[in-house]
């Protein structure tokens, strides 16, 4: 009886075996394509989930992937000089690096990634990414303004091929606000209100203090966390609330001085005051976005593609409906602390010549065609000429551009800045929990953080 | 005097009882709060006091992880590796075991230990060369690429060999007086007898390779080629606020693994025990 089991079950699996690797598929994007005969190229194209739709969330069917596939739909159409299919993959932001070295290992890079610049300028850094100056014209130079190529450039040379934006700011429920009897800090639907830091002090106070419990139970003034490394940029802003210079002009962490060491201190007492969520070492960012959603936190962080999902997501019933509003991070000299993603297309080196001429002319396709930049609305477009388009339709647009002046670098353009990322998040663990004090908050990640920094720069194509 | 000292221990027992009950609640409660909640709405599962018991029942959660994303595609994926390489690596490894276990060749020891060291390098660290290999194949995005490495690993070899060596060598010798071949010996009289052991290796396996993350994550690139663990920890990632809906994946993620469990108990707890006894 065993022993026919066992035989079928041999017999089963060899069949199962020897039918799955017959079906294997060709892996597309090897360098085995026919690129010397000017026919076939085909190009991988990833990208981490942005936004929905070709133009719009809205659209029948919108997903992460609709407007590049609308995109590389239309280049293969256009495209004169060879035969090309593009394919298309949507990789999760958690995902990206371990996908992104091992295919960096074996050889086979995807040919455009299309993601945040902060979060693959180490790639330029480390020669992974080909410069693309040769396809960016005077045209784009004028209608995207200086300081979104300054982001893209890492050296003397443009990496990313800058689409759109996505400033970090506060997000408010003004319900809870009015609830608490701050309607004099509520600030307009279309507009991205200004406190000083005094008055946000005011406001958490008065969120701890007055917000009806019987309406807002379990719900803080603020929320704060620092289990990992995703949304650490509103930790670095609040980093630098006292005026701390952050990056000196070597690219080397200067955090360590009375300034900074005020503002991990400021961020312990709001923590021990109980101004924000407890367990903040323990919370993640998505932890307080969705408590946000939920209506157990008043103030969030936010950027801008995270605030119309928000929207939308009340709108369609997916989150309970509130008056959700912008702010700005405050600091102790007025000024609001503003800082942007800016998002685009990069190029690997995938020593293919073909491709990466290909790569790059997909790159400026869809950069660069009139109808596909409309899509850079769902976050803020960095072209001039898409803003006017849509500043009616869509008024945060001048809200944004109005921060522009207090936007400042987040990364320095530093390389090893994922590591450096890394070192963050458990010297402010160490802080929450009291085993640091805000001076050794701020001598911990400097001193850890230099050392990325030097390493890095070691192994940089671009400080050599 | 005897019935005594029996009625305290009664009295003990009972105390130990409530415990454990007390404690395997308390260990179930994730698991209760896991499923229950996928069926709340999202401002239900975030409610203060909580619903212990949701009040509002809805499938829309499940709904829309099956409609949202390729959720039966990937359970397929998942199902198809798990069982392939498990059955692959049973057969496989079966055959090695036996040939250490009873066979007599030249290095025999040596090429034994060579196996059992591979067990201390870990998986990790061979993923570029593997994933190079399976790269030359051209398996990359396919199901046989998450397969065929987890076939040859010599942990199968290690537990099985431990069953033959329990079976005496006099029913090996009495066969072949009998004249049945080396094959027959191994199929007819020493895989019933390693059935035990054979049921933990099962076990023991599927789970893993149902719960491998990161070799299943590189090898399937595309959408259609994931497996449920990395499809569903896409969206555990994605920044959505609807706690039910991701209660409601991480559900779908964890049920076959828990029928897995129920069903093969005592294969399973076989595996763990093995070799404890003498």
């Amino acid at each position: 009886m065993f022993k026919k089991r066992f035989l079928t079950m041999g017999l089963a699996t060899g069949l199962v075996l020897s039918a799955l690797a017959g079906c294997a598929e060709k892996e597309s994007g090897n360098s085995d394509v026919d690129s010397d005969s000017g026919k076939e190229v085909e190009l991988r194209v990833w990208l981490t989930p942005q936004w929905k739709g070709v133009l719009d969330g809205s659209e029948e069917g919108a997903d992460y992937d609709s407007f590049f596939k609308h995109a590389a739909e239309r280049f293969e159409k256009e495209y004169k000089d060879h035969n090309v299919n593009v394919n298309v993959e949507v990789v999760a932001g958690d995902q990206r690096d371990e996908l992104l070295n091992v295919n960096l290992n074996g050889g086979t890079p995807p040919d455009v990634f299309f993601e945040s610049v902060f979060a693959m300028g180490d790639y330029a850094h480390r020669g992974a990414l080909v410069p693309i100056n040769d396809i960016v014209d005077d045209a784009a130079k004028n209608d995207i303004a200086q300081n979104y190529w300054d982001n893209v450039t890492f050296g003397d040379d443009v990496y990313f091929y800058p689409f759109s934006q996505n400033p970090g700011t506060f997000a408010y429920n003004a319900e809870m606000f009015e609830a608490a009897g701050l309607e004099k800090y509520i600030g307009g639907e279309e507009e991205i209100k200004t406190w000083t830091l005094a008055e946000y002090e005011e406001i958490l106070k008065a969120l701890k203090e007055n917000l009806p419990k019987e309406k807002y139970s379990n719900a803080y003034p603020m929320g704060l966390f620092a289990l990992n490394n995703q949304g650490d940029t509103w930790n670095l802003a609040y980093l630098r609330m006292f005026g701390n210079q952050f990056f000196d002009k070597d690219g080397q962490l200067v955090i360590n001085d009375e300034n900074g060491a005020k503002a991990a201190s400021w961020m312990k007492k709001i923590y021990d005051a109980g101004y924000t969520n407890p367990g903040a070492e323990s919370v993640s960012s998505n932890d307080v976005n969705a408590m946000f959603q939920n209506q157990q936190l008043a103030i969030s962080f936010t950027n801008a593609i995270l605030f119309n999902n928000a929207k939308a997501d009340m709108e369609s019933g997916k989150a309970p409906k509130f008056d959700i509003r912008l702010a700005n991070i405050p600091s102790e000299s007025g000024d609001p602390l503003s800082f942007t993603y800016v998002t685009g297309a990069a190029v690997f080196d995938t020593k293919d010549e073909t491709r990466i001429q290909v790569s790059k002319d997909f790159v400026k396709f869809m950069s660069t065609d009139p109808e596909l930049v409309k899509a850079s609305k769902n976050g803020v477009p960095v072209r001039n000429s898409v803003v006017e388009e849509f500043s009616a339709e869509n008024p945060f647009f001048a809200a944004y551009a109005a921060n522009a002046p207090y936007v400042f670098n987040f990364t320095g353009n530093v390389p090893g800045y994922s590591q450096l990322r890394q070192v963050l998040y458990p010297e402010l663990q160490a802080l929450y929990t009291g085993a640091k004090t805000a001076e050794e908050t701020v001598e911990g990640y400097q001193t850890k953080g230099n050392q990325v920094i030097e390493e890095a720069k070691a192994n940089s194509v671009i400080y050599k | 005097m005897f019935k005594k000292k029996a009625k305290k221990r009664e009295k003990i027992d009972i105390v130990f009882n409530i415990i454990v009950i007390f404690f395997a609640i308390l260990s179930l409660f994730p698991l209760y709060w896991l499923v229950t909640s996928s069926f709340k709405n999202s401002a239900d599962v975030v409610k203060m006091p909580p619903d212990w018991f949701p009040k509002t029942f809805t499938w829309s959660n499940y709904a829309d992880v099956f409609s949202n994303q390729p959720a039966f595609t990937w359970a397929y994926n998942s199902l198809v590796v798990a069982l392939v390489s498990t059955f692959a690596l049973i057969i496989v490894s079966a055959l090695a075991a036996y040939a250490f276990s009873k066979l007599k060749f030249k290095g025999k020891n040596i090429l034994f230990i060579i196996f059992i060291s591979s067990l201390m390098i870990p998986k990790e660290v061979m993923i570029v060369p593997l994933f190079r290999i399976i790269q030359d194949f051209g398996m990359v995005n396919t199901l046989s690429g998450m397969i065929f490495p987890n076939v040859a690993t010599a942990f199968g070899v290690f537990l099985l060999k431990g069953f033959f060596d329990t079976i005496p060598d006099s029913l090996r010798e009495a066969a072949k007086i009998d004249g049945a071949s080396e094959f027959k010996i191994f199929y007819k009289i020493m895989l019933p007898l390693a059935k035990p052991g054979i049921g933990a290796l099962f076990i023991l396996n599927f789970v893993q390779v149902w719960n491998d993350y990161l070799w299943q994550l590189v090898v399937g690139q595309s959408k259609d080629s994931k497996t449920l663990m990395v499809g569903i920890a896409t969206l555990m990632q994605d920044l959505n606020p609807n706690f039910a809906y991701k209660m409601a994946g991480a559900t779908v993620a964890a049920i076959p693994m828990l029928l897995i469990f129920i069903f093969f108990q005592k294969y399973f707890t076989k595996g763990i025990t093995l070799g404890s006894d003498k």
